[in-house]
């Protein structure tokens, strides 16, 4: 007991570092991955109500420009509006209603805390558990795809945005349908790269980029941005292309977050599919 | 009694800065602005690593809670809390330091500053990069954001000073 209290006195210093960065570096490769007590971020009661306070000075910095954003989305919504569509088939047939089945729906959110000059990026928004938000579901702006939710709270919530590492959200080209997954390399808020697509496919440069919607989590279809170059990958059969996003990171403050009603029985669907045989990956 | 009271305000002080304004405040190019390290240079002389420690953690993790980083600040506080004595030990006056001193730029003098919290600085922005990134392999772009991180939290740790810290209060 003696040597024992000998040497705690004698590397007092070293066993309190040691235990303290035990602490600090544990939250920070768990929580990255999976955050679980709300206190502990920004979408914890008080610390969120502290950020919406700053967010309620400094969002009308951007007003003008909001504005104008929502503006031209309200004149695209418009455009596809009953009134402003000509009717060709004049009555002559019923549609009928039950065709259409709802399959997502739209939770609107406030940014209220942002970054997008870090290695990871965060974004908390205004929305949470009691506005219908879950795990993993799809966040997008009126200019195209923002992240996933990363943490639920009571009240906010925490998404993942495509700024960081192991984004993976699956993606195709448009035209042509060849699709991979975009990550994003920590360099620049603007450009992403796209990883998986093969060199014998033909990639023209502005050609769209938008969400596969194989997971659910996005409708198929959201505008994710546009090929900027490509060239080829030393050793491999894929293309190495890297993405304008059509999103800015830098001044946002709208978002919806997707809600699919019928993802449980994608799920239930994918779950039928019989697992892979390891011998065939080798061959 | 005094003293404990005007580090707790100063405490305060620099979380609110660093989460309301500098954690909002991104330049590009990967540069981050980090005041708080200031906070720990400027604890008493005479105070023992481990207190230091613990109240650089304390410091670290509230940033952490307010800007989603769940522990990095807290590591990287607590890597400068432990080298702080052993660079002042490096860099001490011939007879010593005087506890009534304060580490700030007036008392201590430009030079012995400028080379204590430039070595420090770049250890917890070192530190920092180093556990954010995870990977060796973006290298340079890690280079940079240290580089250019440090700079700019040098130049406002510099400017906070020349501007809160009164000349004759110190001379005094």
């Amino acid at each position: 007991m003696r040597n024992l209290i000998a040497f705690y006195l004698r590397f007092r210093i070293f066993l309190v570092f040691a235990a303290l960065q035990g602490v600090a570096l544990y939250t920070y490769f768990t929580y990255s991955q999976f955050p679980k007590i709300q206190m502990l971020t920004t979408a914890g009661t008080a610390n969120a109500e502290i950020l919406k306070i700053r967010n309620s000075i400094t969002k009308h910095f951007n007003l003008e420009y909001t504005n104008k954003q929502l503006m031209l989305e309200n004149i695209r919504l418009r455009e596809k509006l009953r009134q402003s569509v000509y009717r060709t088939d004049k009555g002559s047939i019923m549609i009928d209603d039950t065709t259409y089945k709802q399959q997502y729906t739209y939770i609107p959110g406030t940014v209220i805390d942002n970054t997008y000059d870090k290695r990871d990026n965060y974004m908390t928004i205004d929305v949470g558990r009691i506005d219908g938000i879950k795990m993993n579901m799809g966040v997008f702006s009126s200019r195209g795809v923002v992240g996933k939710i990363h943490f639920v709270g009571e009240r906010y919530s925490i998404v993942k945005t495509v700024l960081t590492k192991n984004i993976n959200i699956d993606v195709m080209l448009e035209p042509g349908g060849a699709f991979g997954l975009l990550k994003w390399d920590g360099k620049d808020a603007r450009r992403g790269t796209l990883s998986g697509i093969s060199n014998d496919m033909v990639v023209k440069k502005w050609s769209r980029v938008v969400t596969r919607g194989g997971s659910g989590i996005f409708p198929r279809g959201i505008l994710v941005g546009r090929v900027e170059s490509k060239k080829y990958i030393e050793g491999k059969p894929l293309w190495d292309i890297v993405v304008r996003f059509s999103e800015d990171f830098r001044n946002i403050q709208h978002v919806y977050v997707v809600k699919n009603l019928m993802l449980r029985e994608l799920h239930q669907a994918e779950q039928s599919i019989p697992a892979e045989v390891e011998e065939n990956e080798e061959l | 009694m005094g003293r404990i009271l005007v580090h707790s305000i100063r405490f305060i002080l620099f979380v609110l800065v660093q989460i309301l304004i500098l954690n909002q405040f991104e330049p590009g190019l990967g540069a981050y602005a980090m005041l708080y390290p200031l906070f720990i240079m400027l604890l008493p002389f005479e105070m023992g690593t481990v207190p230091l420690m613990l109240v650089a953690f304390a410091l670290g993790f509230s940033i952490d809670i307010f800007s989603n980083k769940f522990g990095l600040h807290a590591s990287s506080a607590v890597v400068m809390a432990y080298f702080r004595p052993v660079i002042f030990k490096l860099f001490a006056p011939r007879d010593g330091y005087e506890s009534e001193n304060e580490s700030n730029i007036y008392e201590m003098g430009y030079r012995w500053f400028i080379y204590v919290f430039g070595i420090l600085l770049i250890i917890h922005h070192t530190w920092f990069f180093l556990i954010e990134h995870f990977k060796l392999n973006e290298f340079p772009l890690l280079m940079r954001k240290i580089g250019l991180s440090v700079l700019l939290s040098f130049t406002l740790s510099l400017l906070v000073q020349l501007i809160f810290v009164s000349r004759k209060k110190s001379e005094r």
